[in-house]
C-alpha cells in the first residue's frame, strides 16, 4: 500500500479522536497525533487498537512508543504488514 | 521540576472505554491491572494511575525533550489511598518520582516531583473553564481536561 492509501485508511480512525478538525482535514506525513490533531493521550491507545483491527496486525509496545505521528504510524503499519 | 495531570471523570467516561479488550494491557503493568480489577471502584483506579503516570511523564519529557508513548514503562508503586487523597511513586527511565493525588467526585488530580520536599510545597489551583489558554501568574505546570484547568506552582 502506498503512503497515500495508508493515510486514507488512517484518517477515519484518527477522526474519531481528533479534536482539531482543521488539522484532520490537512492530515499528512508530518501530522502529529497529539500536537496537531489534539488527540487526548488516553485516546492514543484507542487509535492503536483501531489500527490493529483495521490492518489485522499486532503493535507491540516497542512500536507503540514511536506512534506519535502519521509518518511513524505508517512505517510501523508497513513493517507489520510486510511480516504477515 | 514539577508535573501535574487532571482527568475530568465525566469527560473520561464519555471519551474512553477502558473495558475495551487490549486497552488496559497497553497502558498498565500487570500489578497495576490487578489494582484496577480488585478495586471496588475500578474507574477511579484507572484514572488515578493514569494521572500518576502522566504527571511524572511531563517532568521527564520536559527535561529530556524526548517524547514516547510508553505508558506501561511508567510504573506506579507504593500507592496508598486515604479518604480522597493518595500518595505514591512512579519510576520511569531509572528515575523515581513522588506523587500526591486528590480524588474528587468530578475529577482526579495528581502532582509529581523528583523530591518529596518540593512535592510538599506545591500550590495547586483548579478551575472550571473551557478557556484552556487562560493563565494565572506563572504556573510551573498546566493540565487541562474536559471542563477543568489545573495550575501548579513550585
Amino acid at each position: 500500500m502506498s503512503n497515500e492509501e495508508l493515510i486514507i485508511k488512517l484518517k477515519p480512525i484518527v477522526a474519531n479522536y481528533a479534536q482539531d478538525k482543521l488539522a484532520l482535514e490537512q492530515i499528512n506525513l508530518d501530522t502529529d497525533f497529539i500536537k496537531d490533531l489534539k488527540i487526548n493521550s488516553a485516546n492514543l491507545v484507542d487509535v492503536i487498537l483501531d489500527v490493529e483491527e483495521e490492518f489485522d496486525i499486532v503493535i507491540d509496545n516497542e512500536s507503540m512508543e514511536r506512534m506519535l505521528n502519521v509518518q511513524s504510524a505508517i512505517e510501523i503499519i508497513e513493517a507489520k504488514l510486510a511480516r504477515k | 521540576m514539577i508535573g501535574n495531570d487532571i482527568v475530568d471523570l465525566e469527560q473520561a467516561e464519555r471519551d474512553s472505554n477502558w473495558k475495551r479488550p487490549g486497552y488496559l494491557s497497553k497502558l498498565f503493568t500487570s500489578e497495576e491491572q490487578f489494582l484496577i480489577s480488585s478495586n471496588i471502584q475500578p474507574d477511579c483506579m484507572v484514572w488515578l494511575l493514569w494521572t500518576m503516570k502522566e504527571s511524572a511523564y511531563k517532568i521527564d519529557s520536559r527535561i529530556s525533550k524526548l517524547r514516547e508513548f510508553a505508558p506501561a514503562k511508567l510504573v506506579c508503586n507504593n500507592l496508598i489511598i486515604h479518604d480522597n487523597t493518595a500518595t505514591g511513586n512512579v519510576t520511569y527511565n531509572d528515575q523515581l518520582y513522588f506523587t500526591k493525588s486528590v480524588i474528587e467526585e468530578s475529577y482526579i488530580h495528581t502532582i509529581a516531583s523528583i523530591t518529596l520536599e518540593e512535592l510538599e510545597v506545591i500550590k495547586i489551583q483548579i478551575i472550571e473553564t473551557k478557556e484552556h489558554s487562560l493563565r494565572f501568574g506563572n504556573p510551573d505546570s498546566v493540565s487541562h481536561h474536559g471542563k477543568f484547568l489545573a495550575f501548579v506552582y513550585a
